[in-house]
Parts: C-alpha cells; structure tokens; sequence
C-alpha cells in the first residue's frame, strides 16, 4: 500500500515547494468517508450485478499498485512532480 | 566460432603450427577469455516493473518535458477492474467511439487478451522523432 506523496511545484517566481503527503493518517481521518463510500460502492454492485467483494479486492488491488508511481511534468521554468511511494 | 580461434586452427592447417602448439593457443586463449555467460548479452534479462513515457518538446520556445512512470502491476489491476465493467457500459462506449471514429468493439476484448499484452509490454519500445517532439515509451 502506498504510505506517502510527494508534490513537488516549481514556478518561475518564488521558491519551489515541496509537500510530503502520509497517506495512512489522512486515511484515518476520512475513514467515516471511506466507509459510506465502500457502502455506496457495493449498492452500486449490487445494482449491476457484480459481486461486492471482488469489486472490493480490485479496487484495492489497484490503490495498492499505485507504489512506485511517478508523474513529472516541465514547461520551461515550471515544473510538477507528483510520486507515490 | 570466435575469430582467434579460427586463426589458429588455419594455421594448423596450414601447417605452421604443430596440433600440440594449436592446443596449447586455444587452452591459453579460453584462459585469458571470460566464461560466455557473464557477459551482458546472455545474462537473463530482469522483469520489466515499470511503463515509462517521456515526451520532449518544444512549445511556444520552451522545452518542456513529461516524464511518467506507471507501475506495470497498476495496469495489471486495471485490467481486474475493466473486467468489472458492466457489459451494457462496453456496449455504450463502443457506440460512442464508433461516433467518434474509432471503430473499436470493446465488447470483444477479454481480460486475458489484455493480461497477454501487459505481460509482452516489457519487449515493446515505441520511439517517435519529430522535428519539435521527442516521445519514447518503453518499459523497465
């Protein structure tokens, strides 16, 4: 699983800034969000007719490969790096 | 069959080297020569982990540069998670990329055709050279 972000801005004017992000913390915080969410996400499941706990395992197979993601994006004197680690 | 070794057996053949003197060549010339399998070209080669993209290009007088690194496991998820789909949504997103030009059935593509294609990702280099526009995806 995933544990921090990192974002990165570089602008042409000012200092460039730099924001760790640790994910396990803010997923704490939202975990009443993230329950209504994973309810509204099975009643959504069950409306199509797809089974609740693969949907489940899947999706969290997928926010658990996002390890090792990196976008770095440069135009000119601006820059945008967002990584996942 | 390497290059000194061929010059040795000729001259074998030809005479001017005894076999016993073309044994001792080839036994000091397999010393003085690494093992085969070190080198790079017969090591195996590691599993691709990762999808890289990297754009260059110039916009407006300015380079500019996109550098993206997927993890080849987040597509393998996404595949788990497009076998998901509902098939009635296939169905609506192939009519609209049929409206769109794009005549794609979406409804036939299986999820282990797409387990094939990201397990041969790693073999795939996709380079385009243009003039203002440098784009490389490959995988590593």
């Amino acid at each position: 699983m995933p544990q921090v972000v990192t974002v990165r801005v570089n602008r042409p004017t000012g200092r460039p800034v730099r924001i760790w992000v640790p994910l396990l913390p803010i997923a704490l915080v939202l975990l009443p969000v993230l329950v209504l969410a994973a309810v509204v996400a099975a009643v959504a499941a069950a409306v199509y007719r797809v089974n609740a706990l693969t949907a489940l395992r899947t999706g969290w197979g997928v926010v658990s490969a996002l390890r090792g993601t990196r976008i770095d994006v440069e135009h000119g004197r601006t820059a945008v790096l967002v990584a996942i680690h | 069959m390497n290059e000194q070794r061929k010059d040795i057996l000729e001259m074998l053949a030809e005479g001017k080297i005894t076999a016993v003197e073309a044994e001792q060549l080839i036994a000091a010339l397999e010393r003085s020569q690494p093992p085969a399998t070190s080198t790079a070209e017969t090591r195996p080669k590691t599993k691709a982990k990762y999808l890289r993209v990297l754009v260059d290009n110039v916009e407006n007088g300015e380079p500019g540069r996109v550098n993206v690194r997927v993890p080849l496991q987040l597509l393998r998820a996404g595949v788990k998670l497009a076998a998901l789909i509902p098939p009635q949504a296939l169905g609506q997103a192939t009519i609209e990329l049929n409206k769109s030009g794009v005549p794609f059935d979406l409804t036939q593509l299986k999820p282990e055709q797409l387990e094939a294609l990201i397990e041969h990702l790693d073999e795939v280099t996709v380079e385009v050279d243009q003039p203002d526009a440098k784009v490389r995806v490959f995988c590593e």
